[in-house]
């Protein structure tokens, strides 16, 4: 049974690499990036977020800092997504109504009253062997801004920044080289 | 491309491939939420850990433990060095409870037996079941493992309420050494030993390393004992027919007979009670023993008993035992003899302390066995079993399986199934340690608590016991005066407070001292207990002189005797159900998964038996087929097998693996305690002709002359040759590798903080940077294997499963190697085994780092051997350059699910650690020094404004060790306590001096009481 077994693993493992191989060059290859967002198109809720929430009205119109949402930027490895209870704070019934967007606020009332969380969709994210300890940014005094773009400038967040280079290592490498921060390794990768 | 298939069909097909590939393999393009809290918690912030202290819940010693928690999960267990008994350290079996926590065969939902076998239930209908049953069932039964003191008085209570009999059975018992206090002292508690205070220790058997009473706290103790310091070191002397961990770590071995520790107890105390000592009301008695008698009674010298007295004579002497090895027809006698014999040697009131105040409770065989007597008669209706497992832990002698079975209703409260809970009517899912309140008193005047560390496993419908106690009660009308187990916790610590704390002048408000209790994980005042120093007449007769205590006795014996000793990862076997503890290398033998029987090499030749060879052993009662493994701490006319394996039914990582050497006894007992005889004579062994590879991680038990764990004796200690001052610069020239190919010679003692050497310092790297470095001081290490699993627990290291294990591909980055020097069962003598926890040495000549094509191998700045994950493509190349085997390559995708063709099943995966990045197959790995902690006091210090303190990082190897063998900080801060360690004349670097690798790992010799042949390395 192992024999037979290991063989067919073999077997599935040679396949995927050839696909695995070939799929690198059809990426590589991809000219126009709407061919695979053409493929999830078909789900629109996939897509957009849950509330059309605008930083533009916050961040810009109302200039809330950032960390007044986005809580642990400057004391933890992530930034932190505000709890439903953050919203409440001001837009508890009867008070900010919102001019543009009642019905959103309507919605954000609606799962606070629910008890349950939003389901915000991930913009940025690096991947999991990657470890980006927000605070040390924060404490060396770059922007919100130098990676997320002028969010304050932003209604509903879908895709990210162009400043943000896609999260690639290429990107975060640059700026350590002209800032002077390390570059070894396991200072992002373990 | 023949057949009619087309090359252009060919790439079509692959191209689909291809594209799936694309879609599934670029997480970006995949759509990711992110769930807020509605309401966050106070305490909690997303990326920090939250610590909670807590008493941990997985055997009765009650050691304090640090809990650390992310977004709510508990991650991670420690220990708390705030601990009044535990001290910081923690075992194995405590760390293990992450996997109790999260394992896969915890019970989901209450279950009900129905026609088809179990059926899930709710919660109401199984409290009105439970409530119905004991409200109108006839007479109930309790048979409870140990509880903490405030569980016990609520189970107590409400097992008076309901009109039922309480039976408190844990398979490492310690009624005879209760039964002996209580004939010695007149009180029914456990004696204080305070081993830090001794300078000669003997243990009768007594495996206080492992599991007898609090072996993470003896650790500690022991450490401080024998450990060197100022120039001198306790010394430790094993008795006993097998040389368990405990005994590897003594420094002399009287192989004595199986069951002649009472007769050797009495005749030192008899010699010493004529050279003047006082046995007070037992000296006339022991005066009668004599050392000739008993040396012929034990199989061993007349000389090494009078050693014995000599050293006791001395004073500052400390006896231990006998444990579960004087489990035998006169344990109480064996336990009492040990009393004695310190009274006589003036311990009492020294390093023996016997509180006036009763503790815990006893857990005896014989409560037991009239409780399965009275099962068997019919006179109870309902048996409640908790936290016990008495159908797999009791010999099958006992008869527990009919007479429970003829129960008419069974009630079991318990995390996973078990061969007890499984043949239950209805199963309620209990709770977690981790996830209940809970206490302990560790020591009179110390009052430690037990708080939930998270919220319920939410795939778990579980309460805690206590809880559906209290909840049970009300539905049959009986109030306890509280309607949550905490609520009633939070009265009881009140009372407490009122009764004792506040006479000790532990005054002040009593939510603030609630409060201080829940932020260290205990409060305590000065001990107030009185205390008793003299032996009292005996007012229950002993025989001292059993004729048999060993018992058995069959056709055709072979002049061999079994001992079943308890195991220290599985314990009486309620921990066999832990993956990490199956694939933790045994301490003893390194042997995983499977069971063994130990023999002595002699025994195995004379019985034309290798390693490996699978025998039968049978006794009158049973037999069971086990492979051999010949071990030369055992006596010849004994073989040995652990307890805690070849569970029946208990959740896919135990059932199965091993065997249950309980199936072998007789089940007698010891009259005067009902403490249940674990020896039993006449055992055969018969090979069947198979054989087996052992699953071992063992190369070699032989150092060769390697000297990898080189020894230096007390006496040569301040007296180093000149040369051995410069050890570490004993190799030739140090060259290293220049940007341009080639070598170049570089002007260096080789001294740890020297490196990275300049040319090694391609990129830009700040040249202000520390330099990590451990210090291990062998002299302390006891080789118990708790960092090993810590380890594996903190670094997401998978485990591999008993196959692959088989061929040498377990994934520890950490193993415990355990070299014999001298062990000889034929007479008594020195002993001298030697431990080395080996782990990437992180060489500042690195071998591993040039071979690697990609460049995943390099040295960081701070001095890191750093592995890559994603940059590795797994040519190996690394691992077979490296001279210490600590590289491991994920061969499969052991940290996947099941599913997928991993090991990891949900929610067990809920463990992992989220700073460590989760390697897949194909990946070399290796220990990292912990770098995420590292990384995450670096962080929280940039943020803070300062350097991170010497001592703020503890690797996860050293956050549990309980003997202080490990230390780690930066070694180019020469005021570290690194720096200090490595600075010792007995530090040196394991295979250095031969070739050259310039690890930063420093060990520190083991100290010797005898001469070592090779003190220099």
């Amino acid at each position: 049974m192992p024999t037979a077994l290991m063989k067919r693993l073999w077997l599935v493992a040679g396949a995927g690499a050839i696909s695995v191989l070939l799929g690198i060059a059809l990426i590589g290859g991809r000219q126009a990036p709407g061919e695979a967002d053409g493929v999830q198109a078909a789900d629109p809720l996939a897509q957009s977020q849950p509330i059309q929430f605008p930083h533009d009205t916050h961040a810009g119109q109302f200039l809330i800092d950032c960390q007044y949402c986005h809580y642990s930027a400057e004391r933890s490895v992530d930034a932190g997504i505000p709890p439903v209870e953050t919203c409440m704070g001001c837009h508890y019934e009867g008070r900010v109504e919102g001019r543009n967007n009642p019905e959103e606020i309507a919605k954000v009332r609606d799962f606070h009253a629910r008890g349950e969380p939003i389901p915000w969709r991930r913009i940025y994210k690096v991947s999991d062997h990657v470890h980006f300890p927000h605070m040390r940014h924060v404490a060396a005094g770059i922007e919100c801004q130098t990676c997320h773009g002028e969010v304050q400038e932003m209604g509903v967040l879908e895709e990210m920044a162009p400043e943000a280079g896609n999260l690639k290592m290429g990107w975060c490498i640059s700026c350590h080289l002209e800032r002077g921060a390390s570059r070894d390794c396991t200072v992002c990768h373990y | 491309m023949s057949g009619g298939f087309e090359r252009r069909d060919f790439l079509k097909v692959l191209g689909v491939g291809g594209a799936g590939a694309a879609l599934t393999g670029c997480s970006t393009d995949e759509v990711e939420r992110l769930m807020p809290y509605v309401t966050a918690p106070e305490e909690i912030t997303p990326g920090v850990a939250t610590w909670y202290a807590s008493t941990c819940g997985e055997c009765a010693s009650g050691c304090g433990v640090r809990v650390r928690t992310r977004e709510g999960r508990v991650v991670m267990v420690e220990g708390n060095p705030d601990h009044p008994v535990s001290g910081g350290g923690l075992c194995s079996r405590g760390v293990s409870a992450l996997q109790g926590l999260y394992n896969a065969d915890r019970i989901a939902t209450p279950l009900r037996a129905g026609a088809d076998g179990f059926e899930a239930i709710g919660w109401d209908e199984a409290l009105e079941l439970l409530a119905n049953r004991l409200g109108g069932g006839g007479r109930s039964l309790f048979l409870t493992g140990r509880k903490g003191p405030t569980e016990s008085v609520l189970l107590n209570d409400f097992v008076e309420a309901v009109g039922g009999r309480r039976v408190v059975h844990d398979g490492l018992d310690d009624s005879a050494l209760r039964a002996a206090v209580s004939i010695a002292f007149g009180v029914n508690a456990l004696p204080r030993y305070e081993m830090a205070g001794a300078r000669y220790l003997v243990s009768f058997g007594a495996d206080f390393l492992e599991t007898w009473l609090s072996p993470v706290r003896f650790a500690a103790d022991f450490a401080g004992m024998h450990g060197v310091g100022g120039g001198a070191k306790g010394r430790f002397v094993f008795v006993g027919p097998r040389l368990s961990l405990t005994g590897q770590n003594a420094d002399e071995w009287i192989p004595a007979r199986p069951g002649s520790e009472t007769a050797i107890a009495l005749a030192v105390a008899g010699e010493l009670v004529r050279r003047g000592g006082d046995a007070g009301p037992y000296n006339d008695f022991v005066s009668g023993y004599s050392l000739e008698d008993a040396a012929a009674a034990a199989g061993v010298e007349t000389e090494a008993l009078s050693s014995l007295a000599d050293h006791f004579a001395e004073g500052g002497a400390l006896a231990l035992g006998p444990g579960l090895a004087g489990n035998h027809r006169a344990a109480t006698a064996a336990n009492l003899a040990v009393l004695i014999l310190n009274a006589a040697a003036g311990s009492l009131g020294d390093t023996l302390h016997i509180d006036d105040a009763p503790d815990g409770e006893a857990s005896s065989y014989g409560n037991l066995a009239s409780a399965v007597a009275q099962m068997r008669a019919g006179s109870f209706g309902v048996a409640v079993v908790a936290g016990t497992n008495p159908a797999y832990s009791l010999p099958a002698a006992a008869g527990f399986g009919d007479a429970f079975g003829a129960v008419p209703f069974k009630v079991a409260f318990a995390t996973t199934l078990d061969e007890t809970a499984s043949m239950a009517d209805l199963v309620l899912p209990d709770a977690h340690p981790l996830e209940s309140w809970g206490d302990s008193r560790p020591a009179p005047g110390t009052y430690a608590v037990r708080q939930p560390a998270m919220r319920p496993v939410p795939l778990f419908d579980s309460r805690p016991m206590a809880d559906v106690l209290l909840e049970t009660g009300q539905r049959l009308g009986h109030d306890f005066g509280a309607a949550t187990f905490r609520d009633y916790l939070r009265g009881a610590f009140d009372r407490w407070l009122a009764e004792d704390g506040m006479r000790a002048g532990l005054a002040g408000d009593p939510n603030r001292l609630w409060r201080t209790a829940l932020r260290t994980g205990s409060v305590s005042h000065v001990d107030l207990s009185d205390k008793i120093t003299a032996l009292q007449p005996p007012v229950t007769a002993v025989d001292f002189d059993a004729p048999d205590v060993v018992g058995g006795g069959m056709e055709g014996d072979s002049g061999l005797t079994l001992l079943v000793y308890p195991s220290s990862r599985f314990g009486d076997g309620t921990h066999a159900n832990r993956p990490w503890l199956q694939e933790l290398p045994d301490p003893v033998s390194k042997v995983m998964w499977h069971s063994w029987v130990e023999m002595n090499p002699a025994t195995a030749e004379r019985l034309g038996l290798r390693q490996g060879d699978i025998v039968s052993v049978a006794t009158a009662e049973g037999s069971v087929d086990v492979p051999v493994w010949a071990y030369p701490g055992i006596r010849e006319d004994a073989v040995a097998i652990a307890m805690g394996a070849g569970h029946t039914d208990y959740g896919q990582f135990a059932t199965g693996k091993g065997v249950n050497p309980m199936a072998l006894l007789p089940g007698d007992m010891d009259g005067a305690s009902g403490a249940l005889s674990l020896l039993t004579a006449g055992v055969t062994i018969t090979a069947t002709g198979a054989w087996q590879r052992l699953v071992t991680n063992e190369g070699s038990s032989d150092q060769d002359d390697r000297n990898v764990a080189p020894a230096i004796a007390l006496s040569a200690l301040g007296h180093a040759p000149e040369e051995e001052e410069h050890a570490q610069g004993e190799h030739g020239q140090l060259r290293e590798l220049q940007e341009m190919g080639g070598f170049r010679p570089v002007d260096t003692e080789g001294r740890a903080e020297d490196f990275p050497l300049p040319g090694s310092d391609f990129g830009q790297y700040d040249r202000d940077q520390p330099r990590w470095a451990m210090a291990m001081d062998l002299d302390k290490c006891t080789g118990c294997s708790a960092c090993v699993t810590a380890c594996q627990a903190e670094n997401n290291i998978p485990w591999v499963h008993e196959h692959q294990a088989a061929i040498g591909r377990e994934m520890h980055w950490l193993r415990l190697e355990r070299y014999y020097e001298t062990v000889d069962a034929s007479h008594s003598g020195p002993v001298d085994i030697r431990f080395l926890p080996m782990l990437c040495q992180h060489c500042n000549n690195a071998p591993c780092e040039p071979v690697c094509p990609v460049f995943a191998a390099y040295h960081t700045p701070d001095g890191l051997n750093a592995q890559a994950y994603n940059r590795c493509v797994g040519t190996r190349y690394c691992a077979n350059n490296c001279p210490y085997k600590v590289r491991v390559f994920n061969w499969y995708r052991y940290t996947q699910d099941p599913a997928d063709g991993g090991n990891i099943p949900e929610p067990m995966n809920w463990q992992f650690n989220p700073d460590v990045t989760v390697r897949n197959n194909g990946v070399m790995e290796k220990c990292t020094f912990c770098v995420q902690r590292i990384r995450e006091a670096q962080n929280r210090a940039a943020v803070e404004g300062r350097e991170v303190r010497d001592g703020e990082i503890h690797t996860a190897c050293q956050s549990v060790c309980p003997a202080d063998v490990i230390t780690f900080g930066n070694i180019r801060d020469h005021d570290s306590q690194v720096a200090a360690r490595a600075g010792d004349e007995r530090t040196y670097r394991v295979l250095d001096a031969l070739i050259n690798t310039q690890p930063a790992v420093h060990y520190l010799k083991k100290v010797t009481h005898h001469d070592v042949e090779d003190a220099g390395h």
